[in-house]
């Protein structure tokens, strides 16, 4: 059967989504059933509605569906224009061009013109706004407004990552002028579905936009149900209360793929896991000890015991499917002897070195992993002990007060290369909570900014990725895999993941009765 | 009866008998097996031995259910001693505290009391700890209210006997039967309140072994692997059941009023 | 009239020392709202503006007066969190959980009454071992842990009750209650221990009186004697020890809510309790201290109807 084709070649290809069907870019659609009600099983709480402020994926996943950004990412992490027709980039990088496309409505039946652009964009940078994206903009000088269908942003400096930050994460997407102040309890956008209700810890109810500038979408309502817990959702999805599921539990994916009623699709790209060093702790300072700690963690056998071997090991935190990814870099093998020379030379001798692993109850799989990682420790003579933190405790301690030695941490779809490797690798990186202070990679992340030809941007990145390896500044163990499952009523769900693996895209989605 | 003393024996010397790393060793290929020759009681999902993990597990979980009761006693026996010998105003101001404490409910309490201080050992007892003092205290002033009133201690009040001398010879050893089956069966329920905790994510820190982590650890498994469950959970239930019965025995020896 | 005043005073002055425990135990909870809400996005920029926008930066007294002054007048707040108004979220939550509340007190009582009397009238005999024991075991296990089989046998297995999630009764009654019955069947099994002790307890007590034994001299039937006489006068204390244990159940519900994803109150705390969410957490857990000592003392007021023994002049 045709599907079970596709699924095997994407579960070989390491679920790079090559479909190859997408070119043109908004290929012509058709509906093969209208109508209908998805219910879709959402393993998270939905929190802030109003877009410029939420910041995780568990509300953004929702709003992607119901607005719609200036440009946008394809499958292959190329930027496309979305509500943008098309856009122009000056040579010197301190100017774009975007020409709108014309008659986008708003759900609310209004026109989008180049004003509601420049109102979006200005509140992001709003301080007042407390944007989630505000840095995005941070070299942006002025924007013009020509004519209705036409935006220019002015650049102070070159920022040549702009055009892909307004991709992600919803940087670029368009409301309403005036707006902001209603979106928190009534998004409004120009996405293929409008807001209808939201229960508070129970469901978000989205409806059909009939006037979306890219076609009307085929089912009539999706309702998003919170179920956080992993077994009911399973249960959920078995039992037929809900058409389709995210993140099936790791250790029962090959069971339900087994299943001939159910459609499941995992992949590998759009989360990786990383273990963190913080450079805070004296003996994370020397190299050795850092190394050592590389060889001690057998990178598969973890992947396997805390995620039953879904995902695939890696040892760049890039999309794998990313034009700057390095694939040459390797991970360290398991090498406990090695390990344990290193500590010696680094004056370490069998039980002189105490460790203690924050890891978040938010990802249990991280404790699972921490669990493992105990015992090959006290084989290398290392004593490692475990701290189990709420997230709200890891985000405290960890994130913002640094006050780690360490621990274990995943990011969701950060595919962007200056979002990625400035935030996290920079020494004023918004995410170095390593204290990672390295002039090399500061210079090289400079330079990329202002480096406009992509190729060459990609080399430096490529760079980045080899210095963070062999400086051992994170050890990077994974990119594990998300997953769906789905009745077979449910079609066109080859559309459904975008190219950052992490947010879904409902428009193309039919239910088959 | 003997159930009680066989937990208690296991608590003891299992941890004794048995090298920690029993309890910890994974392997990965026999994860979530069932129980067999190799695993008497099966394995879990990192592969480790259930029947040892149980065994090592009932001193972690009740030591902290002991420490935990231990602590309520020691800030709740002076408490109700005090509140219910001098009775009058002292009384009121404290059994006002005791009652707004007990409005919480001791999970809660305990979940609070958690995650303001940090999940670990010691913040985890101490977390059951209060949470059940409220509780403690209340029955304690009861009992010490009743026996202070008894024709014996006015006697021996008048006959010029310090209060703290009365407290401690004449009330305490009166209400000492109570005391003593109130902290067994709070010990079932301290037992319980280590397991909802750590279900939780605030109790007991991984790879330790207590049987509330294990129940909690199971939680994805249980249709698959039920015996990860039923493993710690028939520890508990055999600990708490015998807890219960060795208290009602213990009650009905020690309280000649509860006899009908 | 007096005795109710005063009562009805001290219970004024155990809500303000609950508010101010409430108050307290929010305020040191380490961790940050602002950067709950911008999870992994957060950037010290940001961070400083938003706190600043929410009012945290003002001093404690000022927040704690706000929020007392605001509950008097009906403003409870907005969650940070979910930035929503907190006073209709409490309603709809409470309605949720009171539904639970209810029916899982129902449950326990219907399980465990018949099984005390049972036990009562069979003392020491085996139906007692079985009953004393089968009531046992209900408060062996964590509630949670037979929540899971629960949502195993009937969800999955039988298919007769959604595993998750929760409607309003005023939607729809019938569905409402599908939802709502399996995490009452868990917390009522977890009830029904207490229960049923007691029960046994009291019955064998009034068993062994004066008046039964007259009762059953004048030729009454057994059954007559044991439901009209015995059980009419057990079930006073009876159910006092159930009003009492409204504080265990709504610690309960916590857990067991979050296991089903049914959204009431005690889900809702631990959200808030997770995502620090101050004015939510300050709200819930005052709510619920709030209600657990109205019905402590709803139970100690009417107390002496139940028990004539015990009048106060």
């Amino acid at each position: 059967m045709k599907n079970k084709l596709i699924h095997h070649a994407m579960s070989a290809l390491g679920g790079t989504m090559m479909l190859g069907l997408l070119s043109p870019v908004w290929a012509a659609y058709e509906c093969p059933v209208k109508g209908g009600t998805l219910i879709w099983g959402h393993s998270e709480t939905t929190q802030n509605l109003y877009m410029h402020q939420t910041g995780t994926i568990s509300t953004g996943r929702i709003l992607q569906n119901i607005h719609d950004g200036l440009v946008t990412a394809d499958k292959n992490l190329n930027i496309i224009p979305e509500l943008a027709e098309s856009y122009h980039v000056s040579k010197d990088g301190m100017s774009y061009t975007f020409k709108l496309r014309k008659g986008v409505k708003f759900h609310d039946g209004s026109d989008m013109t180049s004003a509601d652009v420049k109102y979006s964009f200005e509140k992001v940078m709003d301080p007042e706004t407390g944007a989630v994206n505000k840095p995005v903009f941070n070299s942006v000088g002025s924007i013009e407004t020509p004519d209705d269908h036409t935006v220019i942003i002015k650049m102070d400096q070159v920022n040549a990552p702009f055009l892909g930050r307004l991709a992600a994460l919803g940087a670029g997407v368009i409301i309403p002028e005036g707006s902001a102040e209603t979106q928190g309890t009534m998004p409004t956008g120009a996405g293929p579905f409008k807001f209808v209700r939201r229960e508070f810890g129970n469901e978000v109810e989205l409806e059909r936009f009939d006037d979306y500038w890219n076609g009307p979408a085929c089912i009539d309502r999706l309702i998003a149900r919170e179920v956080t817990e992993p077994t009911v959702r399973l249960t959920g999805l078995r039992t037929g209360e809900m058409h389709l599921i995210n993140d099936i539990p790791t250790d029962r994916i090959d069971e339900i793929k087994a299943d001939k009623n159910l459609e499941v699709l995992s992949w590998s790209h759009g989360v990786f896991d990383f273990v963190n060093l913080n450079y805070k702790f004296e003996p994370f300072q020397d190299q050795r000890v850092r190394l050592a700690i590389d060889y001690i963690i057998d990178k598969e056998l973890l992947l396997q015991g805390a995620l039953w071997g879904q995902g695939k090991t890696a040892a760049s935190p890039g999309f794998a499917s990313s034009a700057s990814y390095n694939k040459d870099l390797k991970q360290r093998p398991q090498d406990i002897g090695k390990a344990k020379a290193l500590l010696a030379e680094a004056g370490y001798g069998p039980g002189d070195l105490k460790v203690v692993f924050k890891a978040t109850t938010n990802y249990p799989y991280h404790i699972e992993a921490a669990q493992i990682l105990v015992e090959w420790f006290r084989e290398a003579g290392v004593v490692l002990t475990i701290e189990q933190l709420t997230w709200a405790d890891w985000l405290s301690q960890v994130w913002v007060d640094k006050d780690f030695q360490m621990s274990m941490m995943n990011f969701n779809s950060v595919w962007e290369d200056d979002f990625l490797y400035y935030s996290l690798y920079n020494s004023t990186g918004g995410f170095n909570y390593r204290g990672i202070n390295d002039p090399v990679i500061d210079e090289l992340t400079e330079k990329a900014r202002v480096t406009v030809d992509d190729t060459a941007r990609a080399d430096i990145y490529r760079e980045v990725q080899q210095r963070v390896f062999d400086k051992v500044h994170d050890i990077v163990v994974w990119h594990r895999n998300s997953s769906f499952g789905a009745q077979k009523s449910v079609g066109g769900l080859d559309t459904l993941v975008n190219g950052d693996g992490a947010t879904y895209h409902f428009h193309q989605v039919w239910l088959k009765e | 009866m003997t159930l009680v003393f066989c937990v208690i024996f296991i608590a003891i010397f299992a941890p004794l008998i048995i090298p920690p790393e029993f309890a910890t060793r994974m392997d990965m290929r026999t994860r979530l097996s069932p129980p067999d020759m190799a695993h008497w009681l099966g394995t879990d999902q990192l592969g480790r031995d259930l029947f040892y993990r149980v065994m090592l597990g009932a001193k972690t979980s009740i030591g902290i259910a002991t420490s935990a009761v231990l602590m309520s006693l020691v800030i709740g026996l002076p408490l109700g001693l005090i509140s219910g010998y001098f009775g009058g105003h002292t009384d009121n101001v404290l059994m006002r505290l005791v009652d707004t404490l007990l409005s919480f409910p001791a999970l809660l309490l305990a979940l609070t009391i958690s995650a303001v201080l940090g999940p670990n050992l010691q913040n985890t007892i101490i977390a059951i700890g209060v949470a059940f003092t409220p509780y403690l205290a209340r029955l304690i002033r009861g009992e010490a209210l009743r026996v202070s009133q008894m024709p014996y201690v006015e006697a021996a009040r008048s006959s010029g006997a310090t209060n703290i001398r009365l407290i401690i010879s004449h009330v305490l050893p009166n209400i000492m039967p109570v005391v003593i089956v109130q902290s067994t069966i709070s010990l079932a329920f301290a037992i319980l309140a280590e397991a909802g905790l750590s279900f939780l994510g605030l109790g007991t820190q991984p790879p330790e072994a207590s049987w509330g982590l294990m129940i909690q650890a199971s939680r994805d498994y249980l249709d698959r692997a039920p015996w990860t469950a039923l493993v710690p959970g028939t520890a508990v239930a055999l600990t708490v059941l015998g807890l219960n019965m060795f208290g009602d025995v213990l009650r009905d020896v020690l309280d000649p009023r509860s006899k009908s | 009239m007096a005795y109710l005043i005063q009562r009805l005073l001290s219970m004024a002055v155990t809500l303000f020392l609950i508010s101010i425990i409430t108050f307290t135990v929010t305020n040191i909870l380490p961790g940050d709202v602002a950067m709950m809400i911008m999870g992994t996005q957060s950037n010290p920029e940001a961070l400083a503006n938003l706190r600043e926008s929410l009012g945290l930066n003002d001093p404690l007294i000022f927040q704690y007066g706000r929020w007392i002054f605001g509950m008097l007048t009906g403003d409870w707040g907005s969650s940070l969190l979910f930035k929503m108004p907190i006073g209709p979220i409490l309603l709809q939550k409470m309605t949720a959980s009171a539904l639970i509340v209810f029916l899982s007190m129902t449950i326990a009582l219907t399980l465990a009454v018949p099984l005390g009397v049972w036990s009562a009238v069979h003392k020491n005999r085996w139906q007692d071992t079985v009953g004393s024991s089968a009531s046992i075991l209900g408060v062996s296990l964590p509630d949670f842990f037979w929540g899971i089989m629960l949502i195993l046998l009937f969800a999955r297995g039988l298919g007769w009750f959604p595993s998750s999630g929760f409607t309003h009764p005023k939607e729809d009654i019938l569905l409402a209650l599908k939802h709502a019955f399996l995490p009452s069947l868990a917390l009522g099994l977890g009830l029904m221990a207490h229960l049923t002790r007691m029960t046994r307890a009291t019955m064998t007590g009034i068993l062994s009186q004066e008046f039964i034994r007259v009762a059953r001299a004048k030729g009454l039937a057994e059954k007559t004697v044991i439901w009209h006489y015995g059980l009419a006068n057990a079930i006073g204390p009876v159910m006092t020890v159930a009003g009492l244990q409204m504080g265990y159940l709504f610690g309960s519900i916590i857990v067991m809510e979050s296991l089903f994803n049914y959204t009431g109150m005690g889900w809702l705390t631990y959200q808030a309790l997770l995502n620090r969410d101050m004015p939510l957490i300050q709200a819930t857990v005052f709510v619920i201290a709030a209600v657990v000592m109205l019905v402590n003392l709803l139970v100690d007021l009417l107390y002496p109807f139940f028990d004539p023994r015990i009048r106060l002049q």
